[in-house]
C-alpha cells in the first residue's frame, strides 16, 4: 500500500496530538489533591452604602477587637460609606485613635499569642488575597468541633485558629462530612454546615450580615476600584483612538513604499 | 516663520552642531539610516521593550521616593504609603508591576523574532550575545525588585534563589552569606537588593542597551527575508531595498506604541495582579521568617527555568540544567551555522523544531505552575530534554545529511536521553515506573524529527533558491 505524504502527516499529527493531550491531562491530575468544598456565591456592590455601613459597624466594632486593617485609615472611610466626618465619628468608635490613624488591632500581639498562639492576620491583606466568595463562605461556615482547642473548625479553612466568634449571632453549626481526599490521602472532608442551635439572628439575617462585612472588607482592600472603573475606559479609549489615527498615518506615509490594488503590501 | 527667525533657528542649531554632533546623529542614525522595507509586526517588540524600559525607570523613580528599604517598614510603605497615601501611587505602582511582566513578554517575543529570522547569524553574533546579556541583566533586575514589597513570596523566593550559590562545593555557603550580608534574608539583604535594583542594574541595563543599539547600527538590521540589503546598493550607495528609519519606522512604531498601550492599560486598570500571575496572591501576606509557604514559586517569566531546576532533583545539577539553557541561547550562533537566515526559506522539519522550542518552554512553565509532585518533576525533566534538544539538534540542519548520518543522529540522540534516565535512576532521583511511563515525551519528539528526516529527506531541504531582493512587507505581513 502506498502512503501519500498527506496521510502520513495526518496520522503522525493525530498520534502526536493524542499523546500531547494525555500528557497535559496527566500533569494536571497528578498534583496533590484535596477535596474542595463549594464556595457560596456573592456579588459585591460597592454602591450599596447601606451594606457598607452595616459592614463597617460590625467590622470596626467586632473584627478590629483582634484583627488590624492597617492598610486603611479611619479618615478614608467616610467617603466610602457616604457619611460626613461628624456622623462617622458619632456612629463608629475609633477606640481613642486619631481620625487619621491607621486601623490597628485593639489587642496586643503578645496577648493574641497567649490566646490563639498567633497574631491574627491583617484584614487588608486577607481581603486582597482571598476572593469575596471565599470570605463569605468562611464567615458563615464555622462548625462545632470538640477536637479543636477553641471548639470550632471551618469548612474552607481546616483547623483554623480563630474561634467561632459568631456563635451567639448565628448559633452553633454541625458539619456535613463526605469521604474525600486531604493532601492525597482519604479523609472525612467537611463540605457544608447545618444549624445545631439557634442564635440571636435568623439564618438569612446572619448571611446578609456576613455579606455586608465582606462587601465592606472588599471596599477597604480595593480603595481605587471605582476610580479604576471610571478612568479605565477613557484611557483605553484614548489609546484605541490613537491606534486608529497612527495606523492611518502609517498607511499614508507607507503609500509610497507599499502599493498595488489587489495586494497592497507588495513592495514597489 | 519669517526669513530672519528661520535663520536664527539655524544659527542656534549651528552653534550646537559645532559643539555636539546633533544634526549628524539625527541624520546618520535616524533620518538617513537605511532600514529594510519589509519589517513586519515582529519588528515592533524591540522598540516597545525600549519604551517599557523608560516607563519602568520613570515609574520606579516615584516608587523609590516613597519606598522604605527596611523590613519593619517595607511592606506597609508599599501597600499603604505608595498604594493609598500618595497621589496616583496606585497607578504608578500598578504600571511598574504590569510593566515588569510586559518587559518580559516583549523581550521573549523579541528573542523569538531573532531566532525565527536568523538574526544571530554572521555578522550579528555579537549583537545577539549582547542581547543575551541584556536578558540576564533584566532577569537579575526582576529578581532583585521582587524582594522589595517584602511579602511572603518575595521573601521565600529570594531565600530559594540566594541558596542556589550554596550548591557550589566548599565555598558555597560563605558566598551565600556574603551575598545576603546575613545568615538569612534580612535588613542587609533588603538594603543591598534595593540599591542594586534602583541603581546598579538600571545603569548596567541602560549601558547594555546602548551597546546593543550601537552594535545594531554597525551591522544594520536583518529582516523577515534574511536578505542583506547592503549587498544591493544603487549608484549613491543607498540600499535599493532600504528606506530611511525616520519617518517610515517612527510612524510604524508610533502605531505599535498606541496598540501596546491599549493592552498595557487594560491590565493596569482592570487586572493589575493579572489573575495572580503578575503579582502573586501570597505576596499580600507580609514576610514571615517562621512560616515557610507550602508552595514557593517564581513569577510567570521564570517558571520554565523553575521546572528545569525541579526536574533534576540535585541542587548543583539542577542549577546547571537551568543555567545551561541560557548558555544554549548564547551558543545559538555556533549551533546553527546554516547560511539560510530566515525561517521562510528553511526546511519543514527545521520549522517544526523552531515551533517546538517555545512550545516546550511554555509547557515547562505550565508544569512549574503545578505543585512539586514526583509526577510534575519527572515531566519537567523530560520536557527540559525536549527544550534542550530543540537547540542541540540545530547542527543537524546545517547541511543536507545522508540517511546513514540521519540514523546516527537519531540513535545518538535517543541514547543520550536514555542515558540521562539511567543516571537519574542511579542517583535515586526518580523511580523507573514513572520514568518509563513518561519517557516517550523526548523519545517521541526525537523519533518524529529524525524519523521524518529519514522517511522524507525532502522535508530537511531548505528552499532551492533564495530571493535576491525583499519580497513583501507591511505591518501585518
Amino acid at each position: 500500500m502506498k502512503l501519500s505524504l498527506t496521510s502520513v502527516l495526518q496520522r503522525w499529527t493525530r498520534l502526536g496530538a493524542m499523546l500531547l493531550l494525555t500528557a497535559l491531562a496527566g500533569s494536571a491530575w497528578a498534583s496533590v489533591q484535596t477535596t474542595q468544598p463549594p464556595l457560596r456565591p456573592i456579588t459585591i456592590d460597592l454602591h450599596d452604602q447601606a451594606a457598607l455601613r452595616t459592614g463597617a459597624l460590625y467590622t470596626l466594632h467586632m473584627c478590629v477587637a483582634c484583627h488590624g486593617i492597617q492598610g486603611a485609615r479611619y479618615s478614608e472611610l467616610p467617603p466610602v460609606l457616604g457619611l460626613s466626618k461628624e456622623d462617622f465619628l458619632k456612629y463608629i468608635s475609633t477606640n481613642g485613635r486619631h481620625y487619621h490613624d491607621t486601623i490597628t488591632s485593639n489587642m496586643s500581639e503578645a496577648l493574641m499569642m497567649k490566646f490563639v498562639d498567633m497574631a491574627p492576620p491583617d484584614l487588608t491583606e486577607i481581603a486582597h488575597r482571598r476572593s469575596p466568595a471565599w470570605l463569605y463562605t468562611y464567615l458563615t461556615s464555622f462548625y462545632a468541633d470538640p477536637a479543636r482547642p477553641t471548639g470550632a473548625n471551618n469548612v474552607v479553612f481546616y483547623n483554623v485558629s480563630m474561634p467561632d466568634v459568631f456563635a451567639t449571632m448565628q448559633g452553633l453549626q454541625k458539619p456535613v462530612m463526605v469521604d474525600g481526599l486531604r493532601f492525597g490521602s482519604p479523609a472525612k472532608i467537611a463540605v457544608g454546615v447545618q444549624p445545631l442551635t439557634a442564635g440571636t439572628m435568623s439564618r438569612a439575617q446572619f448571611d446578609q450580615t456576613a455579606k455586608d462585612i465582606v462587601t465592606f472588607l472588599y471596599a477597604v482592600a480595593h480603595p481605587h476600584q471605582q476610580e479604576r472603573m471610571r478612568l479605565g475606559p477613557w484611557i483605553i479609549g484614548l489609546f484605541v483612538m490613537l491606534s486608529v489615527l497612527t495606523y492611518l498615518i502609517y498607511r499614508l506615509y507607507w503609500a509610497r513604499v507599499i502599493t498595488g490594488k489587489q495586494r497592497w503590501w507588495r513592495i514597489r | 516663520m519669517t526669513e530672519t527667525s528661520r535663520s536664527r533657528t539655524l544659527r542656534v542649531l549651528d552653534w550646537f552642531d559645532r559643539r555636539l554632533p546633533l544634526t549628524a546623529l539625527w541624520r546618520t542614525q535616524l533620518s538617513e539610516y537605511p532600514a529594510p522595507k519589509n519589517f513586519n509586526v515582529w519588528y515592533l517588540f524591540g522598540s516597545l521593550a525600549l519604551l517599557v524600559l523608560v516607563l519602568q525607570l520613570a515609574t520606579g523613580l516615584f516608587l523609590a521616593i516613597h519606598y522604605q528599604p527596611n523590613p519593619q517598614l517595607a511592606y506597609w510603605s508599599v501597600l499603604r504609603t505608595i498604594q493609598r497615601d500618595s497621589h496616583w501611587g496606585w497607578l504608578i505602582r500598578d504600571m511598574h508591576v504590569v510593566g515588569a511582566s510586559a518587559f518580559f513578554v516583549l523581550v521573549y517575543l523579541h528573542m523569538y523574532r531573532g531566532i525565527m529570522y536568523g538574526s544571530y547569524k554572521k555578522p550579528r553574533e555579537l549583537l545577539w550575545l549582547i542581547g543575551i546579556f541584556i536578558y540576564l541583566a533584566l532577569a537579575a533586575e526582576a529578581f532583585l525588585g521582587y524582594l522589595l514589597p517584602w511579602g511572603q513570596m518575595s521573601y521565600w523566593g529570594s531565600a530559594v534563589v540566594t541558596n542556589f550559590v550554596t550548591a557550589i562545593p566548599v565555598i558555597g555557603k560563605p558566598i551565600a552569606q556574603w551575598l545576603r550580608g546575613s545568615f538569612v534574608i534580612g535588613l542587609p539583604t533588603l538594603n543591598r537588593f534595593f540599591i542594586f535594583h534602583v541603581f546598579l542594574m538600571p545603569v548596567l541595563l541602560l549601558a547594555l542597551v546602548l551597546v546593543h543599539m550601537i552594535a545594531l547600527h554597525q551591522v544594520g538590521s536583518n529582516n523577515p527575508d534574511g536578505v542583506e540589503i547592503h549587498d544591493n546598493v544603487n549608484e549613491t550607495g543607498w540600499p535599493r531595498d532600504g528606506i530611511p528609519f525616520h519617518p517610515y519606522y517612527t510612524v510604524k512604531d508610533l502605531f505599535g506604541v498606541s496598540a501596546f498601550f491599549v493592552v498595557f492599560f487594560w491590565f493596569v486598570f482592570y487586572r493589575p495582579d493579572g489573575w495572580g500571575f503578575l503579582l502573586d496572591k501570597l505576596n499580600y501576606t507580609p514576610a514571615n521568617i517562621l512560616h515557610t509557604p507550602s508552595d514557593i514559586h517564581p513569577l510567570w517569566f521564570f517558571l520554565p527555568f523553575y521546572a528545569m531546576l525541579r526536574g533534576v532533583p540535585d541542587k548543583l545539577y539542577g542549577i546547571l540544567a537551568f543555567a545551561g539553557s541560557f548558555a544554549l541561547l548564547a551558543c545559538l550562533p555556533l549551533l546553527d551555522r546554516n547560511p539560510v537566515r530566515s525561517i521562510r526559506y528553511r526546511s519543514p522539519l527545521y520549522k517544526l523544531n523552531i515551533l517546538a522550542m517555545p512550545l516546550s518552554f511554555l509547557w515547562l512553565g505550565y508544569i512549574a505552575h503545578g505543585f512539586a509532585t514526583e509526577h510534575n518533576m519527572v515531566y519537567g525533566l523530560h520536557v527540559t530534554e525536549i527544550f534542550y534538544a530543540t537547540f542541540l539538534v540545530l547542527p543537524f540542519f546545517n547541511k543536507p545529511r545522508s540517511p546513514r548520518a540521519t540514523l546516527t543522529w537519531l540513535i545518538l540522540a535517543e541514547a543520550v536521553v536514555w542515558m540521562i534516565d539511567v543516571w537519574m535512576y542511579s542517583i535515586h532521583a526518580h523511580g523507573w515506573g514513572l520514568m518509563l511511563l513518561t519517557d516517550w515525551i523526548p523519545s517521541l519528539y526525537l523519533l518524529l524529527l529524525f524519523g521524518m528526516a529519514l522517511l522524507r529527506p525532502a522535508w530537511t531541504r531548505d528552499a532551492a533558491s533564495l530571493p535576491e531582493r525583499l519580497t513583501a512587507g507591511g505591518i501585518f505581513h
